[in-house]
This record gives structure tokens, C-alpha cells and sequence, in this order.
């Protein structure tokens, strides 16, 4: 017979890589996300433009299911640069919604009571914590996006042709870059929101305001001074208008379809200035925000 | 032993001042508590060493290794427990030590294993499912060492470990860390105001004063070599036996309720002392040699530093009073 | 019913209800002058014999008498309350001098006599060079002292202090129990509320404790202990030769446990009349049997009363 005690033991067991170590922060983050049924519902509804997508390019592809739908030779039936730009366009929404969903929280919890000294205290770095928190947004941007996206894609590849593949390889490379651009403006201008503001609920309003209000009043800015510079205050706006020029056809390819004039009222170079200020702002904001002690004068 | 901490010359200065200056010394205890007034650089220190503020000049190592190169390999070796609130609301108690131990390196199975038993340690039994939101003070004092424990680290930062704990709450967190220091082989930085908690459990006090070393001394000897002081503690104490023990060569100061304190001369042994009571039919309640040693030693070290300090005096003499 | 002398404090058969919870029962006591300490776990009504005493809740049974005043006539109640909380918050962009000179105005001083005052308090803690500064930019043990000025400010007869140490270093800790006991001494009340023990030991007159809304003991803290009867007294003896004292020991009749230590050097006597154990200690000392390192009642100090009485239900963990 023994008797064991049970005392507290040094570890003394491996250790898991430092390379690797902020995926904890991910880890975490989307366990507990994912527990809610809000958020899980969005991100399968987030799925439903890809399946109708999916349908749609079998449709294009397959003679049959136009005989039986009575659709030969509509005209509609094209799966181009437009057609990815268009879906890209619905997910942007979608990921507007989830990143005001699950953004303002993913802070305001580690700031709200002062459990930074404890993140930093272990080894990893400010920029790996920010890493971490980009990383959980980031990831389940681009399953949304990018992902669903390219893989469209390669269906259409495969039911058209190498030829079809071959001519419109550049749009994947367009896919990859603009939802790229998106997910880093948004995600970083979330995470800026939601770490300089403590409180989770003030950081969700102040992401609502940013993303619809400030917008609204670039528009009415718009009205009163009869010009389109407003349009610059308008996150939506300026990734479309990027966009437009990254999918914009006719410059590679004359059989490609054009993209709606309805985008190119302001000139590239300032949408990009813009988002680029926007991205520095929000890093500024968060190099500000995350230290673990302030310094008292 | 080799050190737990070298300090040559550290500099720290912040928004504009300096608060650290010219740190030097090498800590080697298993127990070192860290003491000073509000405002001598005691947190600033331990922000330091934990990585928190760059130093402005010198250097300084922990278990040899410079916490300016070895930062990353330091904090794995390194726990602490911050003296304000510090927690994840939304939390249960065991996802947030299971988090933490993980930031900490530990694979995910090993780290619920050891979060499980860092909460049998400290004492925290089904509250460990609830959220850290809806926890007591005590029990948040304890999810705090919980979680600077749970990766095995080899020196622990303790920053007002009793902050807020009710009698029972700080008895316990006292037996706690005196177990951790006499069991676990991990070093302890006890940084308190509570000059009873830090008596309790260090051997070694490192005592700041306006960013400088006021003294760093090794409590054990101190007491060891107190021998002649002692402090009793009488009932129906009467004149004859302060004659008596007066006319024994004893230097005596006589405080409220039969309480006094005494240096003995170097040939007077206790019985005397005893025989003097027996005498006179007075019964020594308490008798123990002298125990503040510690308060005398922070004392010293507020009035020798830099010129007086109306401050140092006035506690002096308030402690005298006691 | 006559008038109580009008320095005392009286609780008369108070009750304080918060819907269903409770903050106190039945609480029976009457306050000497002095420093008297409340003593007891987080929850055990503490903060609402406080409020109570204050006048900031009324009681939900009985009644408060406070120097022969009630909350009833507010004017001259307030005026003779100075409360100093355990809470660390304060107006926005406040200074240390404001908060002082601000609630002195409350009191509906003028602005010459106010400014004397405020001056005068933050003088006795300390803290006039600071006086101008931002208190959020204060340091923990700073805010304590000003919110210890502000209570002491208008001179009140009742000073009542909740963890009045909390966050304060050695020097600044003894300076406000010395400022305490002034106070003390000159016959006003002071009702402090305070979690460590061996301070409420040393510069306490007597001890209120409290368990889970009832008072559990009140007095001065020896005569306290001595009527705990259930638990005779314990005295740690530590010597030289443990075994030879124990011997001595059994021979008595009062005495019903020595227990040698753990570490055997030290006899732990439990012992029903203890005047005569330490006549009978002084007597083995002197016969030289015995060589004493150390004496120590076990238990006569609040702590061992807050074992004995309280002991860990109703407290934290």
C-alpha cells in the first residue's frame, strides 16, 4: 500500500515551438467563438452566395441543365471577371458583418480588466499578441472570401477548359490580392477600434459608426457640396472602386466583360492613399494601445 | 548558488524622470522580499525585469541571462502575480489558467492537466467552472498565483499576494507561498508593504528608497544576531518588579498595557530576569526576543539614505510609541 | 427610556435587510470612545454596520444612536460623521485640494474657514505639497491619504475608516495609526474595519467581530478571549528542554494538554487556569531546569478569537 501526496511539481516536459506560439490566441478565440449560435449561423449563411454561385457556374457550364431550365443562350450566362467581382462583392458585406460581430470583443475582454501584463509577461511579443487577434479575424475572413472564391474558380477550370483557365488565370491572382487588401483594412481597423475602447459594448458602437455613419455623412457631405469627395469617408466605396480596377477586364483581355461605371467616379490613386491611411492609423492606434504598463507622469 | 538576479547600474527613466538609478546589486535568495515607500521605484523595478519598460543604462540578468537579449527565454521562466486586477472577465477560471499556461508553452494537454492542479493547489474547488467575472476578491487572488504557477516557472513575482484577503484568505496565501519556496525549488520576489508578510516568508529583503538601494540584508542573520533584545508582555506587573529588573542593568521601555520592551546586558541570563517575576508575583505573559527586526531595518534604511527625511522621523517615533 | 450619555454609540436591536439579503441581525452594541476595530470575513456586514453608522442606510428594525443623535436630524448627524471609504474613486479631474475644500463647503462652511481646514488636513496626512495635483495622478497609497483627509477634515466626533491601510507602505501605516490614536486619546470615536489582524491587536481598545451579519464577540480583545470558555487557554512555551516542562506540567491539576512541537523545541500548554501556569513557569525558569527561548500565548491575540469564532465559514475561497 502508499499513500500519495499530492503536491504541486515543477514542469519539466516540452515545450510547444515559440514560432507557433501566438496560434493560441486564435485557438481560443474561435473555440469560444464558435459556441454561440449567432455567430455560427452567420458563417454558414456566409456560405449560401458560394453554393448559389456553385449552381450558377454548373448551369453555364452544362447545356442540359440550361435545356431544362429554358435558358439557352441567355445572355447572362457568363462566368467571368464579373462574375467573381460580384460575389467577392457580397462576401465584402458578409465580412463587414462578422467583423463587427466578433472584432469589437476580441480586445475589449484582454483590456477591459488589465489581463495584458499577464499576455506579456510570457513570452510572446506585442506584435505576436497582435498577430494572434489578426489571425482570428483574418482566418474566417478569408474562408469567406479568398477560399470559397478560388475554389469557384478552379470548378469553373474544370468544367471550361484549360483554355478558359489559361485566359483568366489573372483573376485569381485579382481574387487573392483584393480580398488580401479587404481583410487587412478591415481586420486592423477593427482590432484599432476594439483595443482603443475598453468597454465591448462602446467598441461595437464605435465600429457601427465607422463603418455606416461616417459613410452616411461623407454622402451627405456629397449632397451639400455637390461633388464626390465624400465618397472617400466610405470603406465600402473605396474597396469597390479598387476592385473595379483590379477585375477591370478590357485592359488584358477585349472579350471579358466590363465592370459598372458605377464605381469609378474618384481616381485610383486616392482610394489606395486612403486605405493605406486608414491601415496606418489603425497600426499607430494599436502601438499606442498595447502596453502593459501605462506610464503615470 | 548562483544568482537569481545581478543588477549593474540599471537606469530607468520614464516619462521624462528618472526612476531608477544606478541599480547595483546581486540577489540570491529563495525568498527576497522587496520593499520601499510609495514612489521608490519598487513596481518600475519589477516592470523591468519582466520586460515591460526598456532600461536607459545598464544591465540587468536574470539567472544569468540579460533580460534585454534572453527576454523570450526569461518570461518562460518566469511567473507573476500583478497587484491589480488582472483577469478575463468572460472566462471560466480553468480556460483561463489553461490559456495562460499555453501562452506559456505548455501543449494543450499538459497545460488542463496542470491548470487542474494549480487550482487543487490554491485552493479553488467547483468555482474553477465559473466565470472569473463573478469571483470574490480572494478567489481572483488566487486564480492570480494560479496562473503564474501553472507553467513550473523557476522565479515567481509576487506583487501584494494578500491585497484585499480576509484573515483566513492571507493565512493561507502565507502557507502557500512558504511552501512553494521550501518544496518547488522556485525563487520568490515578494513585493509588499505588509512588513509581517515579508518577515513570514523571505529570508532576504532588497529595500528601494527614491529609485536607489536603501539596504539589502539577510534577515536570518539579523535575527540571530538580536540576541540581547527582547520584548515581554506582563500581568499585574507592579513597581517592584520594574525595580527589580531596572536594577538588573536592563535598559527598559515600558508601553501600555504591561507590555514592555528590554536590552539586556550581556551577562544577565533569563532566569534572573524569571527570578525577578517569581518575586514579585508578576506572570510573563509573552517573552520572545525580538521580532521587528525587520521594522528597524527598513527604518534605518529611510534615514540614512540621501539626509533626513521628516517622514522617516516621525514614523520612527511613532514606532516607539508602539 | 433615558437618554444614553452622549459619547457612546449605541446599536439598539438593529436589522438591516436588503430585500432578502442580509446585512446584519439583531446587532446589540454600545461603543465606547476609542479605537474599536470591526473585525471579520468579506460579507459579514462590516460595510453595512458602517453604512449604518454613517447614516447612508437606515436600519430595516431598531435604531442608531451616534453620540446621542440619530440620521434623523441629518444637519447635526453629518456634522459629526467623518467616513473615509474603502472604494477608490472620485470625481473626474478633481484635485487633492478640491476634494477636501469641496466637501468642507458641503458642510456649509465658509470659504476662509474651509480653506483653514483643508489646509490643516492635508497637512496631518501629509500630503499639502501633492495638494494641487490631479488625484487620478496620485499614486494608491496617496488616494488613501486623501480620502483619510477628507473624512478627517471638519473634525467629526465619529471617525469611521473602512481598511483605512490598504495600499499605504510601513512609514505612511504608522503615521495614520499614530494619528488614529491622537484621535483616540482625545475621547472621539474611531471604527476601523481592517482585515490584518496583528494591527488591529496592537493599537486596538476593543474588537467588534462579526460573522455573517451577527456580532459574535465585542470587548476588549483579553477579556474576550477569557470568556471564550469552550477553548481553554493555549501558551507556546519555547525551550531548551520541552520533555522536563511537560513533566512539570502534568503534575498540575488545571492543566489538560502539553503537547511537545513538531520540531521538539517547544511545549504547546493547554492549561484551565493560566495565572497560576505562569507562576509556576517563573518558578521552573528560576530552578533552572529549563532554559526559555520564547512565550507566547497561543491564542490570546484576535486571531486565534477569529479562529475560535469564526473560523473559515463565512469566509473568502
Amino acid at each position: 500500500m502508499a499513500v500519495y501526496k499530492r503536491a504541486y511539481r515543477p514542469y519539466e516536459g516540452v515545450y510547444t515551438p515559440l514560432r507557433w506560439r501566438f496560434m493560441v490566441i486564435p485557438r481560443f478565440a474561435w473555440s469560444s467563438l464558435f459556441e454561440s449560435r449567432v455567430v455560427l449561423g452567420f458563417y454558414f449563411g456566409a456560405f449560401i452566395p458560394a453554393l448559389l454561385a456553385a449552381a450558377f457556374i454548373y448551369i453555364v457550364n452544362s447545356p442540359t441543365a440550361q435545356a431544362f431550365l429554358s435558358l439557352q443562350g441567355a445572355t447572362f450566362l457568363q462566368v467571368n471577371n464579373l462574375f467573381f467581382m460580384k460575389y467577392l462583392v457580397v462576401q465584402a458585406f458578409f465580412c463587414f458583418l462578422f467583423a463587427a460581430l466578433i472584432g469589437p470583443g476580441l480586445m475589449s475582454v484582454d483590456f477591459a480588466n488589465d489581463a495584458l501584463p499577464l499576455f506579456l509577461s510570457r513570452p510572446i511579443s506585442r506584435a505576436e499578441y497582435l498577430l494572434g487577434k489578426f489571425t482570428v479575424i483574418a482566418a474566417i475572413l478569408s474562408t469567406i472570401t479568398w477560399v470559397p472564391a478560388i475554389l469557384l474558380f478552379l470548378l469553373q477550370a474544370s468544367l471550361a477548359g484549360f483554355n478558359w483557365f489559361a485566359n483568366n488565370l489573372w483573376i485569381a491572382g485579382s481574387i487573392l490580392l483584393g480580398s488580401v487588401i479587404w481583410i487587412v483594412v478591415l481586420t486592423l481597423l477593427v482590432l484599432a477600434l476594439s483595443a482603443w475602447v475598453r468597454w465591448k459594448v462602446a467598441a461595437t458602437a464605435l465600429t457601427i459608426v465607422v463603418f455606416f455613419v461616417i459613410p452616411g455623412f461623407g454622402e451627405a457631405i456629397n449632397e451639400v457640396l455637390r461633388t464626390y469627395w465624400g465618397k472617400l469617408l466610405n470603406l465600402s466605396y473605396l474597396i469597390g472602386l479598387v476592385w473595379t480596377h483590379l477585375f477591370d477586364g478590357p485592359l488584358t483581355d477585349p472579350q471579358a466583360g466590363t465592370i459598372h461605371p458605377r464605381f469609378i467616379d474618384l481616381p485610383l490613386w486616392t482610394a489606395c492613399l486612403m486605405l493605406t491611411f486608414v491601415v496606418a492609423l489603425s497600426i499607430w492606434m494599436l502601438h499606442k494601445k498595447l502596453k502593459p504598463r501605462e506610464v503615470v507622469r | 548558488m548562483q544568482a537569481v538576479i545581478e543588477l549593474e547600474n540599471l537606469v530607468v527613466r520614464l516619462g521624462g524622470r528618472t526612476i531608477l538609478d544606478s541599480l547595483n546589486t546581486s540577489v540570491k535568495g529563495r525568498a527576497i522580499g522587496l520593499l520601499g515607500p510609495n514612489g521608490s521605484g519598487k513596481s518600475t523595478l519589477i516592470n523591468t525585469l519582466l520586460g515591460f519598460y526598456e532600461p536607459d543604462g545598464g544591465t540587468a540578468r536574470i539567472f544569468g541571462r540579460d533580460i534585454r537579449t534572453h527576454a523570450k527565454q526569461l518570461r518562460s521562466l518566469i511567473g507573476y502575480m500583478p497587484e491589480s486586477d488582472s483577469f478575463i472577465a468572460e472566462m471560466t477560471g480553468i480556460r483561463f489558467v489553461r490559456y495562460m499556461a499555453e501562452l506559456s508553452g505548455l501543449p494543450p494537454d499538459e497545460a488542463m492537466e496542470r491548470a487542474h492542479e494549480a487550482f487543487f493547489y490554491v485552493g479553488l474547488g467547483e468555482q474553477r467552472y465559473r466565470k472569473v467575472g463573478t469571483y470574490s476578491l480572494g478567489m481572483k487572488q488566487m486564480v492570480k498565483l494560479a496562473q503564474a504557477i501553472v507553467h513550473g516557472p523557476k522565479l515567481l513575482f509576487l506583487d501584494e499576494p494578500t491585497n484585499g484577503l480576509d484573515p483566513p484568505g492571507r493565512l493561507r496565501m502565507l502557507n502557500l507561498i512558504r511552501e512553494i519556496r521550501d518544496t518547488f525549488g522556485m525563487h520568490i520576489i515578494l513585493s509588499s508593504h505588509l512588513l509581517r508578510d515579508v518577515e513570514e516568508c523571505c529570508e532576504e529583503v532588497l529595500i528601494l528608497k527614491d529609485g536607489r538601494i536603501a539596504d539589502y540584508c539577510n534577515l536570518e542573520e539579523e535575527r540571530r544576531a538580536n540576541r540581547k533584545f527582547i520584548e515581554i508582555e506582563t500581568y499585574n506587573g507592579n513597581d517592584g518588579f520594574t525595580k527589580a529588573v531596572e536594577s538588573l542593568g536592563c535598559e527598559c521601555a515600558w508601553l501600555k498595557n504591561g507590555r514592555a520592551k528590554l536590552v539586556l546586558p550581556p551577562s544577565l541570563e533569563m532566569r534572573e530576569l524569571y527570578g525577578a517575576a517569581a518575586r514579585h508575583a508578576v506572570q510573563i505573559r509573552k517573552m520572545n526576543f525580538r521580532r521587528d527586526s525587520l521594522e528597524d531595518i527598513f527604518l534605518r534604511a529611510m534615514e540614512s539614505t540621501n539626509g533626513v527625511n521628516g517622514t522617516a522621523e516621525k514614523a520612527g517615533q511613532a514606532h516607539g510609541r508602539l | 427610556m433615558t437618554q444614553p450619555p452622549s459619547d457612546l454609540i449605541v446599536f439598539d436591536n438593529v436589522s438591516k435587510f436588503y430585500g432578502d439579503v442580509l446585512g446584519v441581525n439583531k446587532v446589540n452594541l454600545t461603543i465606547a470612545p476609542g479605537i474599536t476595530s470591526l473585525v471579520g470575513p468579506n460579507g459579514s456586514g462590516k460595510t453595512t454596520l458602517m453604512n449604518l453608522l454613517t447614516g447612508l442606510v437606515l436600519p430595516t428594525q431598531g435604531s442608531v444612536t451616534v453620540c446621542g443623535l440619530t440620521s434623523k436630524d441629518p444637519e447635526r448627524f453629518f456634522k459629526m460623521v467623518g467616513y473615509c471609504s474603502q472604494f477608490d474613486s472620485f470625481p473626474k479631474g478633481i484635485t487633492g485640494y478640491e476634494l477636501v475644500n469641496s466637501s468642507l463647503l458641503l458642510h456649509g462652511l465658509g470659504g476662509r474657514q474651509a480653506h483653514d481646514l483643508t489646509v490643516e488636513a492635508l497637512q496631518r496626512v501629509n500630503l499639502l505639497d501633492a495638494a494641487n495635483r490631479k488625484v487620478a495622478g496620485y499614486s494608491k497609497g496617496m488616494r488613501q491619504r486623501i480620502r483619510l483627509a477628507q473624512a478627517i477634515a471638519h473634525h467629526p466626533t465619529v471617525l469611521i475608516l473602512d481598511e483605512p491601510l490598504n495600499g499605504l507602505d510601513p512609514m505612511a501605516r504608522a503615521e495614520s495609526i499614530a494619528l488614529f490614536q491622537s484621535i483616540g486619546k482625545q475621547g472621539l470615536h474611531v471604527i476601523i474595519s481592517s482585515h490584518i489582524l496583528h494591527e488591529v491587536d496592537r493599537i486596538s481598545d476593543r474588537v467588534v467581530l462579526l460573522s455573517s451579519g451577527y456580532v459574535v464577540a465585542e470587548g476588549a480583545i483579553h477579556s474576550v478571549r477569557t470568556e471564550v470558555k469552550e477553548h481553554p487557554m493555549q501558551i507556546m512555551v519555547r525551550c531548551s528542554n520541552p520533555s522536563a516542562l511537560a513533566s512539570r506540567v502534568f503534575a498540575l491539576d488545571h492543566a489538560v494538554e502539553a503537547k511537545i512541537h513538531t520540531d521538539g523545541k517547544g511545549v504547546l500548554v493547554r492549561t484551565c487556569d493560566i495565572e497560576k501556569f505562569y507562576l509556576l513557569l517563573n518558578q521552573i525558569v528560576v530552578s533552572g531546569e529549563v532554559d526559555v527561548e520564547a512565550v507566547a500565548p497561543a491564542d490570546d491575540d484576535v486571531n486565534s478569537i477569529y479562529q475560535y469564532l469564526i473560523g473559515n465559514d463565512g469566509g473568502s475561497i
